[in-house]
């Protein structure tokens, strides 16, 4: 089995991880449809037709699916090779949305355009993370144990949380530090250092809290816990959310059938399209599509375990991992189980761009399992 | 490179795993099964509440009338302003506060409204805010122009303008505490309106649709239409003209006596218990019910006063005849007859002797008359208000046949009429009744009953002994007048026999006609009555304040007895306090207004006849020398103006009705030259005889009224045209009697 691993070849000739890429079409179509279904009356009413949103994920969805099969026929070693361009790239693009004038949102500076393209450099971030965490750990995993080694991973990690956290994105920061943490954590970083580290962060999450410290945080906090104090401004999408998904009921008004939609939730085809989905599907339909989300993880982590090497370990437990840690926290939003902080539903929430690069790193998932299935014959 | 991942890593990978999906799934299921299905229905009610926008579709309320189908009430269209703020909501900014702006200036000036309030209103978190309901269509267009006008805005989009209907009262204030009145949304809120509130509500339409946040209709179809069924109707009882006559002189009674606890009157069938009218003053004008009385109003902006806007409002729309309780006083009188009568303690000509004072278990009691009656047999004690008499009598009958025919009289418990608010007696049980109790209630005294309990009772003693269950509402009626009920005569019982029934005819009869409510008097009918002046000696005891109950309960025609008027002043301060000057004339004036409609031809007594009236012969275009000779035919006088020789004008005009020997003027010369003008006396104080002179020195016609029978003792109290007024010679003046010693 060594032979074939030693020479590196561009296109990966191994077989393809079928119950991944089902998941993950399966997540999509369900996505899609559900997206369609969201959208429809906002599409309607800012658009002047109900197709809009939905013709243009469409679209991104074909590309991607396209691009996520292509990616799985390439060696993803290649990514390996260029993880330090990535990296630089990537902190390069995100000091660059800090210098830029706000786009859309007023002291939010989350988007960078290319052409009519536009996309967040977070979202890249976690990718970028994930590549270059995979790539050093793959060779130095045991040096962990040294202080230098660990601090300088932290660093690595340090400098994108802060140039993150700065847009202001607390989500993607979150999220981009929780994948850091965990590839660490699964590269054999040592129990002190785990116990440190989420004693440091429960710390710091306190202490953020009660200095007040990130006051558009703080200010979350306060509709999290009681999103009725003000129910038509600050609280009014938590509410809205909780409104459509208690109209669910256990089986749901069915397809096309929720009312929230109606302009009821802002913009039910982004960040709180779950909501929708829990009144048109009811509680059956939302735990299937979580049951969906847990196989999705449950084959990438499998993936990840019967990889050929350590940097496919890596890489497909990073991109796994950010799928899943994604979703939920997206239904913990939704569900307003914690604050509301802008995290999208991946394969559900609309958004161009981001869908093609969910879709390229589930290639890179695949790929992954091309070069392991051989193994396992 | 080749390097494949460790046993350390792969059982962290597995526990990652592990956590992840466990997280995932026990958190999310927790949350989802709380929102979903523990708060689910709260949520989904929640939803629906902003989601569906319900629109009824009011069902016009059904009309009161009376029982000739003369519309007492009825429902106009009206209009409901309403705004859809959310619709605004999702404009541009500068836009939106321009629409803003225009509406609540808008609303400010057409609906009356503050700006704040209004603009207010277009800030609200809602899809629909009703602005102002029940307005009426010059409002509703004015809105409508307001609209056009601003089209540029998109105005139509966020204002709106529903047709609803509004009640309207069309005699304003005639019978407004039996009919009530509604409120905002047309709910009944006191009187009929309120006690048959389901049976003219009907079924509002609903048409419930689903909205969107911007208030539009939602492209799916959620539609749901439920039909609307119109209210039924109520024909009463009551006549209007009855109605109208029992209020005129019920209100004229009130000012005049300086009534200040308001006053009540009844006009009951007395065979079926019908209401044929239910007077109370003062009252209100239902189409404004939250308007007091000028007089109530002034209490209220007295510096300091106790009183609040609320006690005003709820003592005008109080119905006094069944809501309230009072001592009956000396009209009880004819329910102690009754029972005596009737187990056969006393006859009408058995003999007493009222030596002024009668002493029951230590306690003395006096006549009202000075020095007693002497003697006297029981017609007579009733003629003369005797209550030593009665308190003999209610002894002979003791506390348990007492208290079994006030119960059969129906005193101890509602009368069940179609009224809301009907008040409970207070009285003395037979177990706590002992002698001092029996003997004041022998006379009315120390109990209290509504006026509505009081007349059914006593209609029950004089219609041969059957207690009625009294009714005001004849009929309901459904939108196409087809009957869905009707009410029956109920008998709740005969209560004492036809025999005992026609001699408290008897007795009352010879009250009107031989004293003691001589004030009751109608030329031309025989009517039956008695008085009753009740001390309201609680308030005495309380306030120190002595105030008293004049009232008076007859019928007419006595010998069938088939109408009877209840009339009851509370609080009377003039110059009497007295049933019988107080409150008899009153009686006397409705029974001679309604006897003639009803259909009950006056008898005229040769006594009467003398005085009676004489209708006017024409005499326009006859010579005066043929008018004369018509005029002297007829008994009456001449009095020629001008010296023309055919008449061209006459007063009083053809068709009136004079006195005998009263004058008619005839004019026989065009313009004003010779037109003569008299000067109104005052006839106030002056016995008939003195009126009459007074009024022919003026050049006046004079109609006598009330009670002139009584001679000399009979005295003006009231006149149609006020003194000092300049009218037309030969003009006809009424002039109303009574008898001013006419007590209890």
């Amino acid at each position: 089995m060594s032979e074939k691993k030693k020479s590196f070849s561009f296109f990966n000739k191994g077989k393809i991880d079928i119950a991944f890429l089902s998941f993950v079409l399966i997540l999509l179509s369900i996505g899609l449809v559900m997206l369609f279904s969201a959208s429809y009356a906002y599409s309607y009413t800012y658009f002047g037709n109900s197709y809009r949103f939905i013709l243009r994920q469409a679209i991104f969805a074909v590309i991607g699916v396209a691009l996520m099969l292509i990616i799985s026929k390439i060696d993803y070693h290649i990514l390996k090779k260029f993880a330090w361009l990535i990296y630089a790239v990537t902190v390069g693009m995100l000091v660059l949305v800090l210098i830029l004038p706000a786009s859309t949102e007023l002291d939010v500076k989350r988007w960078l355009a290319i052409g009519s393209f536009s996309f967040q450099p977070s979202e890249i971030a976690k990718f970028a993370i994930v590549v270059i965490f995979s790539a050093w750990l793959s060779t130095n995993a045991e040096k962990l144990k040294k202080i230098k080694y660990l601090a300088w991973m932290v660093l690595l990690l340090g400098i994108v949380c802060i140039l993150v956290v700065s847009e202001p994105h607390l989500s993607a920061t979150v999220l981009i530090f929780s994948l850091g943490i965990v590839l660490l954590i699964v590269a054999g970083l040592q129990a002190r250092w785990i116990v440190a580290g989420a004693g440091l962060g429960v710390g710091g999450l306190l202490f953020l809290i009660f200095s007040g410290a990130i006051s558009y945080g703080s200010d979350r906090i306060a509709y999290w816990l009681d999103p009725w104090a003000d129910p038509s401004g600050k609280g009014y999408q938590t509410i809205q959310s909780l409104l459509a998904i208690g109209s669910g009921g256990i089986l749901g008004r069915g397809i096309g059938q929720s009312r929230q939609k109606y302009l009821w939730v802002p913009e039910p085809h982004n960040d709180f399209i779950f909501s929708i989905v829990c009144e048109e599907l009811g509680l059956i339909g939302a735990m299937v599509i979580i049951l969906l989300f847990c196989a999705l993880i449950w084959r990438g982590f499998t993936i990840a375990a019967r990889a050929q090497d350590r940097f496919g370990t890596f890489l497909a437990i990073g991109l796994t991992f950010q799928v899943g840690l994604q979703a939920i926290l997206n239904i913990l939003v939704v569900t307003n189980t914690i604050p509301n902080t802008g995290i999208s539903l991946p394969f559900f929430s609309y958004g161009g761009t981001a869908l093609v690069i969910l879709l390229c790193e589930m290639g890179v998932v695949l790929s992954v399992s091309r070069s392991s299935s051989v193994e396992k014959v | 490179m080749t390097l494949k991942a460790s046993k350390l890593m792969l059982k962290r990978i597995l526990i990652i795993m592990l956590a992840i999906v466990i997280l995932f799934v026990s958190v999310t299921s927790i949350r989802l099964v709380k929102i979903m299905v523990i708060d689910g229905e709260k949520m989904q009610s929640l939803a629906s509440e902003q989601q569906l926008y319900d629109t009824l579709v009011s069902a016009p309320r059904g009309n009161i009338y009376d029982s000739k189908m003369n519309i007492l009430a009825k429902s106009d269209t009206a209009y409901t302003i309403y705004l859809m703020p959310n619709g605004i909501k999702g404009l541009a900014e500068e836009k939106r506060n321009r629409v803003k702006t225009t509406i609540a200036s808008g609303f400010a000036e057409i609906l009356g409204m503050d700006y704040e309030t209004a603009y207010a209103y277009t800030e609200k978190q809602t899809y629909y805010v009703i602005i102002k309901k029940r307005v009426d269509k010059s409002v509703a267009d004015s809105v409508r122009k307001f609209l056009s006008e601003n089209s540029d805005l998109g105005l139509a989009k966020y204002v709106g303008i529903d047709e609803t209907t509004k009640r309207y009262y069309p005699n304003e204030s005639l019978a407004s505490v039996v009919l009530g009145f509604v409120g905002d949304d047309n709910q009944g809120l006191s009187g009929l309106e309120s006690y048959y509130d389901t049976t003219l509500t009907g079924v509002a339409g609903r048409v419930v649709a689903a909205k969107n946040a911007h208030g539009s209709d939602m492209p799916f179809s959620y539609q749901v239409v439920e039909e609307a069924k119109q209210g039924n109707s109520l024909v009463l009882t009551i006549d209007s003209f009855i109605q109208h006559a029992a209020e005129k002189h019920l209100e004229q009674a009130v000012i005049a006596n300086k009534a200040t606890g308001r006053g009540a009157c009844i006009v009951m069938d007395v065979n079926t218990g019908a209401v044929l009218g239910m007077a109370v003053k003062g009252d209100f004008n239902p189409n404004e019910p939250f308007t007091l009385s000028q007089a109530d109003q002034a209490l209220l902006d007295v510096e300091g006063t106790t009183v609040t806007k609320n006690q005003l409002l709820n003592k005008q729309w109080r119905n006094k005849a069944v809501a309230d309780t009072y001592e009956p006083g000396s009209v009880f009188k004819i329910i102690t007859a009754s029972m005596a009568l009737e187990e056969n303690v006393t006859t009408l000509d058995h003999n007493y002797n009222c030596g002024y004072s009668i002493y029951v278990a230590g306690q003395v009691y006096h006549c009202h008359k000075r020095g007693g009656h002497g003697a006297l047999n029981f017609k007579q004690a009733m003629v003369g208000s005797c209550n030593p008499v009665f308190i003999t009598v209610g002894q002979l009958l003791g506390p348990s046949n007492f208290s079994k025919y006030f119960e059969a009289f129906g005193f101890t418990k509602r009368t069940g009429i179609d009224l809301p608010g009907e008040a409970l007696p207070v009285y003395h049980k037979e177990a706590n009744m002992g002698p001092t109790e029996l003997a004041s209630s022998s006379f009315g005294q120390t109990f209290t009953v509504t006026p509505i309990q009081l007349i059914t009772a006593a209609s029950a003693a004089v219609n041969g002994g059957y207690l009625l269950k009294p009714y005001i509402v004849g009929k309901i009626v459904d939108e196409n007048g087809n009957v869905v009920k009707s009410t029956q005569k109920t008998v709740k019982r005969q209560v004492v026999s036809e025999t005992t029934s026609a001699k408290i005819r008897e007795m009352v009869k010879a009250v009107v006609t031989d004293g003691g409510a001589n004030n009751a008097y109608v030329a031309g009918y025989d009517i039956g009555g008695k008085t009753g002046t009740s001390e309201k000696v609680a308030q005495m005891q309380t306030t120190g304040d002595r105030a008293y109950i004049a009232s008076f309960l007859g019928f007419a025609p006595i010998e069938d007895a088939e109408i009877a008027v209840l009339v009851m002043i509370d609080e009377p301060r003039g110059a009497s306090h007295f049933g019988g000057t107080v409150a008899a004339p009153v009686a006397a004036e409705i029974f001679k207004e309604i006897l003639p409609y009803l259909g009950y031809e006056p008898q005229y007594t040769e006594e009467e006849l003398k005085n009676y009236a004489v209708k006017i012969p024409e005499l326009k275009g006859k010579t005066v020398q043929q008018a004369k000779s018509a005029l002297t035919s007829a008994g009456l006088n001449i009095n020629v103006v001008g010296s023309g020789e055919t008449v061209l004008k006459q007063l009083p005009a053809f068709g009136e009705t004079l006195n005998k020997g009263g004058t008619v003027i005839v004019y026989t010369e065009e313009g004003e030259n010779g037109k003569k003008m008299a000067v109104v006396p005052n006839f106030i104080g002056m016995t008939q005889s003195e009126a009459n002179s007074a009024a022919h020195a003026a050049g006046l016609n004079i109609k006598y009224s009330g009670n002139t029978t009584s001679g000399n003792i009979s005295k003006a109290y009231d006149q149609s045209i006020p003194k000092g007024n300049e009218v037309a010679a030969g003009t006809t003046v009424t002039v109303y009697f009574r008898d001013e010693s006419s007590t209890d």
